[in-house]
């Protein structure tokens, strides 16, 4: 690649490695010095399944949501068939036509019209709302799934332009306490248990969003967001911020690692007791957890 | 030319050209993203002028600040005035056989505000730090002066204010001009298509508009005095700001407008292809029924927008349930158009084509927009190139399609010279094909994930595989953009040479066309005419037979009946069908 003409740019371009970035000011990563638990990548391979695909689906209820989209998606080739058919032969059939039909229709094909398009509806927008509110109900607004769980992992994340500052509440399970896990841009979970997010910002509004797990939810000042998902495997995938949030706003990446419980719960421990060492009681910028907010 | 004349036709020539200047600004601007996602921080052609630190090459903030100025000036400066200020304040009159607007000062007024908004616009691309970069949708705390501090964001806040302003205006104009104005016989059930569609439009530019307008004003105070009511936290120091009211007050106004932006195309749709099937509509009532019903429920659907942004369910749910309802009157609507070409003598004239390409992407966009209507659906697509294929797609291509079919038909009758029709049907074929090149690759690529807005969407591992998918796409918006060419030589070459035309080319009934010659003189008609039938009276065998000819004017009587009386005329046989004449 020839020299690029300005530094922004360049280092725009050179910072396409697959590890996750750190904001300038961001503090080191808490974990520093943390052994990587071996069993898993550290970098997200590329992961895709096609260019005509969803981005692949690392979660256990993302495939409802897949299967719903694949339905739409049936109904929408059905549809697009119908009309652009239809539309194709009237022009085919009729183009300067001798004669033309005088009237508006009749009483019969108004009532046709009436009849398929409430057919059309009641079938594809029928389906689209019943699977929607199954998952609506099973999964995406049914917070006692994580919080009945004793397993759930729960994570405070504040978003920064343009960074994802994770807080884990470490073995006391109490959130603003010393051995509070913090990492930049990088989350950790365990596979197969619930793993139940809050989210904040500080500065703008920022979009998280796991595209491999079908997770997205708005990251706005003044208020907690909360949202929920499982990992189904272990692997590593991109975090995203979808909302514009300034300049930078493309560079806003994280990693998630999905983990075997056990290198989680050793990763936890020993990040634990290294952050434990470190606390400082009186830098109350760094204390920005909160107690965590019921359902 | 005098600037400040009252004329609506003069006005509406005026903002033809500011709001075709508009729109070649607005799609130059796209052709720079589409660069910027083929070619990442490469210097964009031509460019270097203006960025010269970096021979033209996209930064990260100069990007930022041209999709901000895309979607913005798309909305407000070109397309908006295009559909409103141009075809509207052109056709609505000379439709309903008035001899001027209601209010024919008050639409200079509206349109120096809309001058006046562009020249911010304009001017904002020559201050320090550059023009808005906050998205078009400028949502706060991103756009109050802490994190966008430019001069540049505050002059766009106050175009965004003007054109507001102006839209009310025109908007109140319209609805008082349609209530107050119509020609004697010209009932509601005789009012063409497009009069229903500008009608509707207006009134949701009357009740949503100011929505923006008081949106954006709060959001100009927080940054130039101090007020916090869109910043969060204020409620800790006493105030009670709230980032996502103003989200929930834009799009209490935006919903409506991608309606605005469509109402008045919808109408132009289904007048055209009754025009060019030589037929009347299928269901005029019916169809212009189902388009007032879109405008009742455009207001009460816009936090589909929000369903990511933490919303309570029972809002979420509510939400879900009225934006899925709103494609049920569509339905209707559409499948009337293909039920009017049906059994029709379909003529393929420039504005018939631009109309069944204004269906065809319409079609596509509308379907699209079904996943992003059911909360689940919505979360893996929401703010991804999905969303943006789907709207450029039905406010975007479908609407600029409609502009140029109007364009087409009413040119003669704007200037008393046709377009010429291989030019116009080369660019209204070549313009639809390349538009569902541009956001069908543009759909693809957000199914895969590719969120909007980005930069360098290759920053992501697993969006890098996307680089031939949106160099394709690229590839296709610049034929497009090259298309346009086909346009401008047209114009060109008409407003000089071009052939001059009789009263009714297109030999069709409505007013404009039948009773006034081409161009119109000051005052439309002399005397007013006096309605007798519908808009769509065509292929009428009576007519057929009488006068050997397949239309029929709508202030038109037949030579022995010269003294009717308009409510003995609708008894004349077969008539009462063409487009709801009673
Ligand atoms: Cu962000």
């Amino acid at each position: 690649m020839k020299a690029l003409p300005t530094g922004t740019v360049a280092k725009a371009l050179s910072a396409q490695v697959p590890e996750p970035t750190s904001a300038p000011h961001a503090p080191a990563p808490s974990n520093a010095g943390v052994p990587e638990p071996t069993s898993t990548p550290r970098a997200p391979a590329p992961s895709h399944t096609g260019t005509l695909s969803l981005p692949e689906d690392a979660s256990t209820h993302g495939h409802r949501i897949d299967a719903l989209l694949a339905w739409s998606h049936r109904f929408d080739a059905v549809l697009i068939t119908v009309a652009l058919g239809w539309l194709v032969l009237a022009v085919w059939r009729f183009r300067k036509a001798k004669q033309a039909a005088s009237d508006g229709g009749t009483r019969r094909s108004r009532a046709w019209v009436l009849g398929l398009a409430l057919g059309a509806f009641v079938v594809v927008d029928g389906t689209l709302l019943l699977g929607s509110e199954g998952y609506l109900r099973d999964v995406l607004w049914n917070f006692s799934v994580p919080s009945e769980d004793p397993r759930t992992v729960r994570i405070e994340i504040n978003a920064h332009q343009w960074s994802w500052e994770a807080r884990y509440a470490g073995e006391d399970g109490r959130f603003n306490t010393s051995d509070d896990v913090v990492t930049w841009n990088d989350l950790r979970v365990p596979v197969g248990v619930p793993v139940w997010v809050q989210l904040v910002s500080t500065d703008v509004v920022h979009g998280f969003s796991l595209p491999h797990f079908r997770v997205k939810l708005d990251a706005i000042p003044g208020r907690v967001n909360q949202t929920w998902f499982q990992a189904a495997r272990e692997g590593a995938w991109e975090a995203a911020c979808y909302q514009h949030c300034g300049t930078s706003h493309y560079r806003m990446r994280g990693v998630l690692t999905a983990m075997s419980p056990e290198s989680y719960a050793t990763w936890l421990r020993e990040a634990g007791k290294q952050s434990a060492q470190a606390w400082d009681a009186e830098d109350v910028a760094a204390h920005w957890g909160w107690e965590w907010k019921a359902p | 030319m005098n600037l400040f004349a009252s004329d609506h036709k003069a006005v509406a020539r005026r903002y033809l050209w500011g709001g075709l200047g508009f729109l070649l600004l607005g799609g130059l601007l796209a052709l720079i993203i589409r660069w910027q996602w083929a070619y990442p921080g490469q210097p964009v052609p031509g460019l270097a002028w203006a960025m010269p630190e970096s021979h033209g090459a996209m930064t990260p903030p100069a990007y930022t600040a041209v999709f901000t100025m895309h979607g913005l000036i798309m909305i407000f400066f070109a397309v908006t005035p295009l559909l409103f200020g141009a075809l509207g304040h052109f056709v609505l009159p000379l439709s309903i056989g008035a001899r001027g607007l209601a209010f024919p000062r008050l639409s200079v007024l509206g349109f120096w505000l809309y001058a006046l908004g562009g020249a911010l616009v304009l001017g904002s691309f020559a201050v320090r730090l550059g023009p808005a970069s906050a998205g078009w949708t400028s949502y706060p705390p991103l756009s109050t002066s802490v994190f966008t501090p430019s001069l540049g964001q505050t002059l766009v806040t106050v175009a965004v204010l003007c054109a507001a302003a102006s839209s009310f205006l025109y908007g109140l104009n319209f609805v008082v001009t349609v209530v107050r104005c119509r020609a004697p016989g010209m009932t509601w059930g005789r009012l063409t298509l497009t009069v229903w569609g500008l009608f509707f439009a207006s009134v949701l530019n009357v009740l949503f508009v100011p929505v923006l307008a008081a949106a954006t004003a709060l959001l100009l105070m927080d940054r130039l005095l101090g007020t916090q009511f869109f910043i969060a936290g204020a409620a800790a120091v006493g105030g009670g700001g709230d980032p996502v009211v103003y989200q929930h007050l834009f799009w209490l106004f935006g919903h409506p407008e991608v309606y605005i932006l469509i109402l008045p195309a919808w109408g132009m749709v289904g007048d055209f292809v009754a025009f060019f099937s030589r037929k009347p509509a299928h269901g005029y009532r019916l169809t212009a029924g189902a388009m007032g019903v879109v405008t009742a429920l455009s207001g009460l659907v816009y936090a589909h927008h929000l369903f990511t942004s933490g919303m309570s369910p029972v809002l979420g749910r509510t939400f879900m349930v009225l934006t899925l309802l709103i494609s049920l009157p569509a339905e209707v609507m559409y499948l009337n158009w293909l039920m009017t070409l049906w059994r029709g003598s379909v003529r393929l004239t420039s504005p018939m084509l631009a109309a069944l390409g204004t269906m065809v992407v319409f079609g596509l966009g509308g379907i699209t927009g079904l996943s992003l209507g059911a909360v689940a659906t919505d979360v893996p697509l929401h703010g991804t190139l999905w969303v943006v294929g789907h709207f450029h797609l039905t406010m975007g291509a479908a609407s600029f399609l409609a502009v140029f079919a109007g364009l087409y038909f009413w040119f003669p009758k704007m200037f008393g010279r046709a377009l010429h029709e291989g030019l116009a049907k080369a660019h209204v074929v070549s313009s639809a094909v390349l538009f569902l090149g541009v956001f069908g690759g543009q759909l693809a690529a957000g199914y895969a994930g590719q969120l909007r807005r980005l930069y360098d969407p290759y920053q992501y591992t697993y969006l890098k595989h996307l680089l031939p998918l949106n160099q394709w796409t690229s590839a296709c918006a610049f034929l497009l953009g090259a298309a346009q060419v086909l346009f401008i030589v047209n114009l060109v070459w008409t407003l000089s040479r071009g052939r001059v035309v009789g009263a009714n080319p297109w030999k069709v009934g409505t007013l404009e066309w039948t009773c006034t010659p081409s161009p119109p003189p000051a005052w439309n008609y002399d005397p007013v005419p006096v309605v007798l039938r519908g808009p769509h009276a065509l292929s009428q065998p009576e007519v057929l037979e009488r006068l050997g000819r397949d239309w029929m004017g709508q202030a038109e009587s037949f030579p022995e009946e010269s003294e009717t009386e308009p409510g003995q005329a609708e008894g004349v046989g077969g008539m009462s069908t063409s487009g709801g004449a009673a």
